[in-house]
Order: structure tokens, then sequence, then C-alpha cells
């Protein structure tokens, strides 16, 4: 307040002409002007000094209008009226006349009819007087009418000062300590700032919500799942959990995307992004973790066991969109996250032998970068990825998977690629311009731009969604479904209403899995512990559930649409009952909109605590 | 309800009804003159046996005063002299010892303001900007905002009526200093031979010089801030009863049903109904006033009654210390559109009261009791008036509700307080009114008017009948319910009086103000008995502890202070808040003092420690004797609310802590 009113607020003579212009009074002398300018601003400044104690008075943070005609009338002005209305500020029309000066505004005739016929605006709720228990012996419960117990800003300061948390303990402990030899109390002074050991300790319930939330998230039961994640995206709580959850998710994901273990990869990113949507928590300090852990499960040559039927593809879609999220949010210019992620992807692009599902992972997290992003990183390279592509088309080893994979590229480009190619190219070019710009894929790209170019034309909307931030939302709002193929159950192959059924795609061919494009480890007979207590950096208390928390295993039945011998992974999880998976064949993996909101959240009227 | 306290006043006041008179007369004839109604004029004159030049030496008396008012900065000295002699005194401060320079640099912020007033009043208009540009940032922080308000005035023209000027000019700007730091600023100005600012010393300043050593930066910076520095060492000389009245016996049992009501209590509870620690008070205190000193309102039945309630509840009070927190409850008001201004609760936690910034007035019942009507008079004349139930059959119970609306005011509501005994509420308003409600048949019984501002602050005596008022118009006013004029105005402030508290033993009203300080006033003759300094800014809230020796006060500085009475002495100084505080609430026990504020938040500070580790023994008319305890252990606890203003906060007699305050939604 005060830097502020130092800094040159003063009327300057010119908006006083004007204003007495607009009254109509011209041609006002200067120096009458300056002088009227300055005792104008000594007087406002006077009535704001006046309508400080009123806000003070009101407890209010705001300084309003009203308390500035207060302060008026309080120096036996009168208030200047109607600068509430909410048609906004309409010149006052001022008349006098009987020793009065009034203002007011003109006002339109009114149809009668239509006031009298209107239904009756809401009433707005009454005043209400809620109770709650705010602290309890001096500890804050956790209640939704409470803060929560973390905020953001504490939870940065920790990071940089982890004496806050030591000093806050032992400040409590010395206090009593102290009360004893109080006469002394001045040589108590801290005498030396040393950098403390921060201790992480988990109470026993803590321990129990994580092992809770931890097993729903990858257990086999969806509705567990979903109230898991919504747990975890709004709880305000977590604060103390957070580097195991991220230690789970980062482990998960190193551990799975070795043993192509699919379904684990989707919900473990299920996990990750519900704690990027979680508005209390500050992830900063876990990014080194979380993202390379995301951007495995873009680009990582194979996610899934057999990647000519399973949909690695929309798990791709997803994590790309997660790492857009993050760049979003985190990035600043000291971590650099979005160069370094872009560089990543263009790399893959570029890379000549990368395998097509990386490129494909690659696409999507430029994709989900936005529009700047595809023409500086991406398009340069089309001409490469199309090399790449035809040559798989025309080439002579027939390989299915590649063949989806380039379908898939395809259909990718034409998600990402038009918006960016109308905002620098004509509708007036031809396909021979593209093919020379683009080379094989060239004609379709032209044949996508000219489509875009006539639906951009009769809709003549200029927004293209890429712009909005809200693209990373549109997963929420329309839940694609991920079928695993579980040869050993009678369900016939669904494809997700995220692929177009499309001929390539259909499960022709009939290879043995083994002979896939290698994973290191052996598929059959796996027995794998997927996560227990991983960074043993920070000192665990021994009621941690260490336990294996789900296991693969192979099951010895009898396939019925492939003739592999191999037994397919099954998905058990150990503390519960090893529950028949019957229903595993077809399971929405990655639900959308979390439509349930927080219960309990809702107090009376129309306030929310 | 008998006093002749009221009745003193006006007594005192009979001789000078004829001067009043002229005055009035006087006022009428200016009017007439000022309308051009000279008929009416004349005759006044005439029928008054007025002669014009009575007239006009009242005038010239008056013009008198106000040019010898304006002409203190008059001054023929070169006006680039006055940075120098500035840099002057600071460098000679700079090269002080140590101990010196602390207290010798206090000098320099008057000198910098009469210095710049001096420039302004004698038009030197540049000079004053570029003087105060120079150096208004080596002032202290808390000072930065009565700069400001300097900083607004440029011209001679604006020094007339300005508020803050005023009390620069009329008063003496008190600065305490050792005398050794004395002698040294002496020795200084009589080698130099500095004029001017000899004159600004001479005119502006008081030295008040005590001998001891020099006082430490934290006890300077303790007590400065007040518009015109700090108190001076006399006037918190006199004798404050700050001891309680020794309570009558309350030899009432209670009755059987209501020891039903509260349950299975044990026996031996019954049996130790002389619980020494509560019996205490009953000892002759030394330090209480005579309990006949002020008259107050003599106790009936029903007083008690309750009395004998609240003992039995103080017994079932928790203990609190640093182990042993509280529990808070928050009430919480939702949809407060209109704003919530002003939250009181009564003293059995029994009714809840808040004023809104329409004018409205609000009662909630915090007990399953709900707020009932008394009957219609004719209906009451039917009650068995002999009948046991006969507080029960006076009300309708058509008329039960959660809540009643007071209309009434027609501005923001500044307070609401409760008397004692439930039955009236007082309200103070934007409008310059305080009402009083009943609280038995919902309506409004007074309305006195006398503050012609916005009234900041009112408050009920713990004993009922009187009540103080604080407002815009710089006066802290007492009042006794059935007289619609006030029995005591208190003026003495130099700018808004924004809150009043009475002391436990009702003989004492403390006020807390816009010009920084907080004054203790004696209800018996209407003298100012102790100033106390050391707010940087308004202060918002007032709190006696309940053993009425320590006074704590919280403002938009964001500290709480606590003075001990006896002295008038700065005990501690408790940082933490991040906005104003506006409420305070002392323990049952005196052990604990929570505040909360604009920051959404309680704290809690350990008051027994400060207590215990207080110095008592020390002479405390040597200011750097005084010990001032700041350390940041003291705050015991803070508990954040979401979003929610803390508006008011009570301990209940079994020491669980209510908060209260409107909910403001963030969107």
């Amino acid at each position: 307040m005060t830097s502020e009113s130092h800094v040159g607020s003063v009327l300057s003579s010119k908006s006083i002409k004007i204003i007495a212009e607009s009254i109509g009074i011209s041609g006002l002398a200067d120096e009458a002007a300056s002088f009227l300018a300055e005792d104008i601003t000594y007087r406002l400044k006077l009535i704001v000094q006046e309508a400080e104690k009123l806000r003070q008075h009101n407890k209010r943070l705001k300084l309003t209008c009203t308390d500035f005609d207060q302060a008026l009338q309080m120096k036996n002005v009168e208030p200047v009226y109607g600068h509430t209305n909410k048609d906004g500020y309409i010149p006052f029309r001022h008349a006098s006349g009987g020793g009065h000066e009034i203002f007011f505004t003109e006002e339109k005739e009114v149809d009668l009819h239509a006031v009298v016929g209107d239904p009756l605006p809401k009433i707005p709720s009454d005043v209400t007087l809620k109770a709650h228990w705010l602290a309890i012996d001096g500890v804050q419960p956790a209640l939704p009418e409470n803060p929560p117990p973390y905020t953001k800003d504490l939870q940065k300061q920790e990071i940089f000062d982890t004496n806050l948390k030591v000093t806050a303990n032992r400040a409590a402990k010395a206090s009593h300590i102290e009360g004893n030899k109080h006469k002394h109390y001045h040589k108590h002074k801290e005498a030396v700032m040393l950098k403390n050991l921060a201790t992480h300790e988990l109470s026993v319930e803590q321990q129990f919500y994580y092992k809770e939330i931890t097993e729903s998230c990858v257990g086999p039961d969806e509705q567990k799942r979903s109230e898991a994640l919504q747990s975890l995206q709004f709880d305000p709580g977590l604060h103390q959990m957070l580097p195991r959850f991220v230690a789970f998710a980062s482990e998960g994901v190193k551990i799975n995307a070795v043993q192509n273990n699919l379904a684990l990869l989707i919900y473990l990113m299920r996990m990750v992004k519900s704690l990027l949507d979680n508005q209390t928590i500050y992830l900063d300090k876990y990014l080194h973790d979380l993202l390379p852990t995301v951007m495995t499960c873009v680009v990582s040559r194979q996610l899934c066991l057999r990647p000519d039927m399973d949909n690695h593809w929309a798990l791709r879609d997803f994590a790309a969109r997660l790492v857009a999220q993050i760049c979003r949010n985190y990035s600043n210019n000291t971590n650099n996250i979005q160069a370094r992620v872009t560089k990543k992807f263009s790399k893959a692009i570029q890379t000549e032998n990368a395998a097509l599902a990386t490129q494909y992972g690659a696409l999507a997290g430029l994709g989900e970068l936005g529009p700047e992003v595809i023409k500086s990183c991406l398009l340069p390279y089309i001409c490469i990825l199309g090399e790449r592509m035809k040559g798989v088309h025309e080439g002579t080893a027939l390989n299915s998977v590649d063949k989806i994979a380039v379908e898939h590229i395809k259909r990718q480009l034409l998600k990402y690629l038009p918006p960016v190619l109308k905002s620098f190219h004509n509708s007036t070019e031809t396909v021979d311009e593209f093919n020379v710009a683009y080379g094989y894929l060239g004609p379709l790209l032209y044949s996508m731009f000219s489509q875009k170019e006539k639906s951009l034309s009769s809709t003549t909307s200029s927004v293209h969604p890429l712009t909005t931030s809200r693209s990373s939302l549109q997963l929420t709002q329309r839940p694609p479904q991920i079928v695993i193929q579980q040869p050993s159950t009678p369900v016939p192959l669904l494809s997700s209403p995220f692929l177009n059924p499309s001929p390539s795609i259909t499960p022709l061919n009939s290879r043995p899995l083994s002979s896939l494009p290698s994973t290191p480890t052996g598929v059959s007979g796996q027995k794998f512990v997927i996560v227990s207590q991983a960074r043993p950096s920070t000192p665990i208390t021994p009621q941690t559930p260490s336990t294996p928390l789900v296991k693969l295993v192979t099951t010895q039945q009898p396939s019925l649409s492939t003739n592999n011998s191999t037994g397919p992974p099954k998905i058990v999880v150990i503390q519960g009952a090893p529950k028949a998976e019957d229903n595993s064949g077809n399971r929405t993996l990655l639900s959308g909109s979390t439509t349930v909101q927080q219960s309990g959240n809702n107090i009376s009227g129309n306030d929310t605590l | 309800m008998s006093t002749n306290l009221s009745d003193g006043p006006t007594e005192q006041d009979e001789p000078a009804v004829a001067k009043y008179d002229k005055q009035t007369l006087f006022a009428v004839l200016q009017f007439l003159q000022k309308h051009n109604l000279k008929e009416t004029e004349q005759l006044l004159k005439q029928e008054a046996k007025v002669n014009d030049d009575d007239l006009r030496d009242e005038n010239d008396k008056k013009a008198e005063v106000s040019q010898a008012l304006a002409a203190v900065y008059k001054s023929d000295d070169d006006p680039s002299l006055y940075e120098d002699l500035y840099k002057d005194l600071k460098t000679f401060i700079d090269s002080c010892l140590d101990v010196h320079k602390v207290e010798l640099s206090t000098i320099l912020y008057p000198i910098f303001v009469h210095m710049y007033l001096e420039l302004v009043y004698n038009n030197h208009e540049w000079n004053a900007a570029e003087f105060y540009a120079k150096f208004w940032q080596d002032q202290d922080e808390y000072y930065h905002e009565d700069l400001s308000r300097l900083a607004c005035v440029r011209k001679k023209e604006h020094m007339n009526g300005n508020q803050l000027l005023e009390s620069f000019k009329t008063s003496k700007f008190v600065i305490r200093m050792s005398r050794d730091s004395y002698t040294h600023l002496k020795r200084h100005f009589q080698e130099k031979r500095l004029s001017p600012l000899l004159n600004i010393i001479q005119d502006h300043l008081f030295i008040d010089v005590f001998d001891g050593v020099p006082r430490t930066q934290q006890q300077i910076q303790a007590t400065y801030g007040g518009i015109l520095g700090e108190a001076e060492k006399d006037v918190n000389k006199a004798k404050v009863f700050y001891g309680l009245l020794k309570e009558p016996d309350v030899n009432i049992t209670l009755d059987e049903e209501e020891e039903a009501q509260e349950g299975d209590e044990k026996p031996k509870k019954k049996k130790s109904k002389k619980d020494p620690s509560l019996m205490k008070k009953s000892k002759n205190d030394p330090n209480a006033p005579p309990v006949t000193r002020i008259p107050l309102p003599e106790l009936k039945d029903q007083d008690f009654r309750e009395r004998a309630i609240a003992l039995r509840d103080a017994k079932k009070r928790v203990k609190l210390d640093s182990n042993h927190l509280p529990s808070v409850c928050f009430y919480t008001f939702l949809n407060s559109y209109q704003g919530v201004t002003s939250v009181d609760v009564s003293d059995d936690t029994s009714l809840l009261a808040a004023g809104f910034s329409d004018g409205n007035v609000r009662v909630w019942s915090l007990t399953p009791n709900r707020l009932r009507e008394m009957k219609d008079p004719e209906d009451l004349d039917n009650i068995d008036k002999e009948a046991d139930d006969v507080m029960e059959r006076i009300f309708d119970d058509k008329t039960a509700s959660d809540n009643k609306l007071l209309i009434g005011h027609k501005g923001a509501v500044f307070a609401v307080s409760f008397s004692p005994d439930r039955a009236y509420l007082l309200s103070s308003s934007d409008d310059g009114t305080i009402r009083l409600w009943s609280l038995l048949i919902w309506t409004n019984l007074v309305c006195y008017k006398g503050h012609n501002f916005p009234v900041w602050d009112v408050k009920f005596s713990s004993h009922g009948y009187y009540f103080a008022s604080a407002g815009h118009d710089r006066t802290a006013r007492v009042w006794a319910t059935d007289h619609y004029q006030p029995v005591r105005i208190f003026a003495g402030h130099l700018s808004d009086v924004d809150c009043c508290q009475f002391h436990p033993n009702s003989n004492y009203v403390a006020t807390g103000s816009s010009d920084k300080t907080v004054r203790l006033w004696d209800m018996l003759n209407g003298s100012c008995v102790r100033v106390m300094t050391g707010h940087k800014n308004t202060v918002h809230c007032l709190q006696f502890s309940p053993d009425g020796r320590y006074l704590a006060g919280g403002g938009a500085d964001r500290l709480v202070l606590v003075w001990d009475l006896a002295s008038g002495a700065v005990v501690a100084v408790l940082k933490g808040h991040t906005n104003i505080v506006c409420c305070l609430c002392f323990s049952r026990d005196g052990t604990m003092l929570a505040s909360g504020g604009l920051d959404d938040s309680i704290r809690l500070w350990d008051m027994q420690k400060i207590f215990s580790e207080q110095d008592t023994e020390t002479d405390t008319s040597i200011p750097s004797n005084v010990t001032i305890n700041d350390s940041p252990s003291l705050l015991l606890a803070t508990f954040f609310t979401k979003t929610t203003t803390v508006m008011a906060l009570h301990f209940t007699r079994r020491n669980l802590l209510i908060g209260c305050g409107p909910f403001i939604s963030t969107s």
C-alpha cells in the first residue's frame, strides 16, 4: 500500500480538462487545471483513506465501491449513485432543482406483461450457520470443512528447506522441556543452522491406505479402482505418501514395460493421471521419476505381448496426453521440460531403424504438444517417415505388425496435421506441391488437407481443437475401451470403438507369438512381482506392506483361437483371493470422466466449504 | 436499577449552562447571517441583548486561534538548508556509540515530519517533494503508512483540516531517552548552533529523559509506532485498581431438576462445592477497587441463579496449558452475500448474534432451545405468577424458531454485544446510532444517538447496565441503558476510536484507536489513567485477562500485544498473523490467548509462559528495565480455516474454543 502511494498517483491536468469538457466547461486555463488536479488528488486520497477504515471495519479484504460511498457520507458529501448498476458505466444524467442535486440513469420502458409473465427468479439461499470441529484437542481433523493439512506452498517450501519440518517438530518438544528453566530462555537461541535429515515416517493408517490404494489401482475390481483413482485425484492429504506412490508407478512401469504387460501399464498410467490431477500436491520434486515413466509408455518399442492385436496404441495416446499435461503444468525456464521432451520425440521420429510403434508414440507425443511443436519438429521429418512407411507398405517382408503400425501412424497424422497444414498452405496448392514437400505422404496429406478445407469453409470456424488446452480432457469425455486379448476366454475379438475396424487389423495372422520381435525375457512360465516398496533411500517403518501385490502366472488352459504353446499371462492379486478371471476378456481400462463428485463437501445451501 | 453515577455529570455541568447557551446563540446568529436573514437576526439580537461587538469578538477569537495554530510552521529559513541539516543530524547519529545510536535515531522521524511540514507551509513545494523523496525510505517501516498520508499534503492549503496534521501541530511528539543519550544530543546541538533544528525540537518534540541504561532496539521497537511517539512517563503513574471485585456469595443451591438434567453427576462433586481454586477470588485483593467505587446494579434472584450455573460449569472446566490444547468448534456463516461484519457469542454460549452490512442483526440459538417471543400482555395477565415455571410460561411456543431477525439499522452493523443476562442485545452501526434490542420480545427498545458518525464498537459491561461505545468522532462514550445521553465521554484519542472493552471489574474502559495507542479510562472521573503504545497501526480488538491484570490488543499491524496494567508496559509482542487481527479471547483460566483475523487462521498463544517469565521485581518506571517477550515459541498452535475469516472467538465456561466467521467463496 505504501509503495503504491509513493508512485506518482496523481491526476494529470489533462484529465481534469477532459472531465471539465464533459460537463460543459471548455477552455479551462492550464493553471486552473493543474491546481484543480492537485487539489482533487489530495481530496481523493483523503477519501480513500477513510474508505480503507471502512473496509477494515467491514472485515473485508477488498475495498469496494460501497466503502467509498460511505466514506463520502462520513465527510458529509452526497455519494455518487449508480456505479453499481450492472449495465455498466452509463453516464449519469444530472439534474438539479428545488435545492437538491440528483444523479439518475435513463431508464428503459419495461413491458409489464413480460415482467408479470416471467417465472419468478430463484430466491437466494438464506444465511445459515454451520458448525464443525476446527480442532480436537489441538489437532485439526481431516474434514472437508477444514483446509488440507499441507498446502502446496508449504510443500514447496519444504523442498528448499528440510529444516522446516525438523524445527517444527523440535520446537514442539523444546517448548515442553523449556517450561521448567525459563529464566535462562535467552541462552537457548539456536546457535548453528544445521541441515537436518528429514525422516519420512508414515503412520499405520497411511500405510494401510497406501496398501489399499495400490492394490485397488492394479487389482481386478474396476469399481474399487475407480474409487482408488478418485481418492488419488481429490484427497488433499496425500503429501506424505507421494514419494511412495511415485515410486510405485515408476517401478511398476519399469518392470511391466519389460514384461509387456499392457493392462498393468494402463492401470499405472491412470494412477499417474490421478496424481497429476490432484490440485493439492506439489509434484515438482518427483518429475524426474514421473516423466521417464510416462515417456516409456509413449515410445517403448513394445508394450504388449502381441502387438498385432492388442491395443497398445490407446495407451500410447493416453500417455502422450499425460506428457503434454506435465509439460503444460510444470515446464519452466529452469527445467525446460518441454524442450527436452520435444527433442526426445523428434529424435525418435528421425531415427531410421526405430520401431514403428516408437515412431507412432513420438508422433502422438509431439501432436499433443500443440501446433507450434508439430510445425517445427514434426513436419520437417514427414518425408523420412513417409519413406519408412513406403518401405513397409511396398516391402517384401510382409510384416503384419508393421502394417498395422503404418495404418495407425496414418490415422495419427490425419488427426494432428490438417489443422497445422491449414495454417500455412492455401487451398490453391496442388497435389504435386504436396508431393514435393512431403514425399510419399504427399497425396495422403493433400487429401486430408483439402477435406479439411471443405469442412472448414462450411463451418467457418478457424479455431482448431489443438490450440485449446482442453484437448487432453477429451480423453475423459470419450472413454476409449481397450480390449485385452485373453485367448482362454471364448469372447470373440472385439476392437475398441477407438479403432475403426479396418481390414488390416482383423486377426488374420496365426503366427506363433514366440517369433515376435524379441522381448528380453521368456514369456512362458513367467512369475513376476510387480512392486514392493522401492526407494530404499527413505527409512521404511516395519509395517509397510512389502509383500508382492500382483503376480503374473501362467495358466495351462486350452487356447481356442490361437495355437500358441505359451499360456497367456493372467493377473492375480495375491492378497485377495485368487478369483477366477472370467470377466477379464473385456474390460474397460481407460474409464473416463469422474462423474462421482467427492461426497461430503456439500454443506447446506449454495456455498460449499 | 438505581445509580447516582449518571446524575454526577449533570450537576457539575450546571454552572456551564449559561456559557453553553451563549455559544448556541452565536451559532444561530452565524447561521442567520450566512443565509441573509437579516430581520430575524436583528430581532434575535435585540431579544438576547447581544451587540455586534460581542459577536465580532467571538469571531476574532476563533480566527486568532486558527492562525496561531497554523503559524507554528512559519519560518524564514532557506529551504535548501533543510536537506543538509537532516543529513547532518543523520551522520551525527550514525557516528554515535551503538548504545546511543538506537535511541537517538528515534528522533529522526519526528524531525523529518516537521521539516517536511515546514517546507510545505512556507510554499517550498518542490523542495518538500524532493526532501520527502530522499529520506522517506530511511524511516522505520511502520511509519510508512503515516508517511504516505503525509505525502498527500503538498500544498499549504491542504494543511487546514487534515486530521493527521492537526495532531502533529497541536501536540508534541514524545520521545523517551536515557540521560546519557540526551546529553549527547544536547552537546551536538550546542556545538553546531543549528537553529531550525532546535526550533523544531523545542516546538514539536517532548523529550522525556529517564535515568538508566539506554534501551535496546527491541525495547524501542515494542513501544514505538504511535502517531505521536510514546506515552509520557507521567501519564501512566496513576494507580489502577486492576483486581477483581469481591464476588457476592452464591448461596443458592440449584434445583434438583437442573442437577438431574446434567445426568449422573458424581455425588462427590456436589460436596466439593467450595472448590478452593474458584473461591480464591472472595479473598480481599489489595488491587481490587472498593465494591462501591462504581455503582453497580443490584443482583436479582435470576442473577444469583445464573452465577451458580456458571460456577458449576466452571468446575468442569478443562485445564489448558502448552501440552493440553483446546478443541475448537467453528461456526461458519454460509450464503452470507450481504457480508457479515460483526459477531458476538453470549457468555454462556447459548446465543450467537451477527451483524450484517445491510443493517440487519440476526440472533441464533446455539443450544437445542429455540428462540421464543414473550406472550402478549393480555395473555401474560392470565399466567399464574406464583408458578414455579413462570419463566417458561411467559413464552409463546408458536413463535419458536432457530434464529430471529432484528431490523432497524440503515447502515452496516459494526458491533453487537449481549448483555450478561441475555435479555438485551446492543448493536452499533454505520448510521451513527446504537440500538438496544430486547431478546424477550425481539424488538428495538432504545436508539441511542450521540455519535454522529459511524460507531465502530459497542460493548456491554460484564455487570450489565453500563455499556461503552467507540466511534469515528474520536470519542468513546459510556452509557447506562436507562439514559439516552452518555454518562461519560472519553475524549483524547487523536483519531478514530476503533474498539473498546470493559475491565472485568467494570471500573475501567480500555479503548484502541487509529492513532495506534490504547488508553485506559477511569469510569469514576473520566480521566485517562494509562496510555499504552506499541501498535504500529489501527487497534481493532482488546481483551482483558480474566484476572484483570493484563490487557491484550490486536490490530491492523498483524501484531498481538500484551500490556501489564500495573505499569502500562508492554509485556509481550506476539508475531504470526499475516493480516488484520480482529478478535481475541483469553481462556477462562487465563493460561491461553486465542487470536483470529482476516488471514483465516486462529492462533493460540502461551500466556502462562509470558506471565511466569515476567519479572515483577524490577522497577518498571525505567523503560530500559522492561523485558519484552517476543519468542516465537509462544505460539502454541495455528489452525487455518477454509477461506473463512475469523470474526469472533469465545471460550466457553468449560474452555472449549468457539470461532465464528463467514465463508468467503473464492470463485
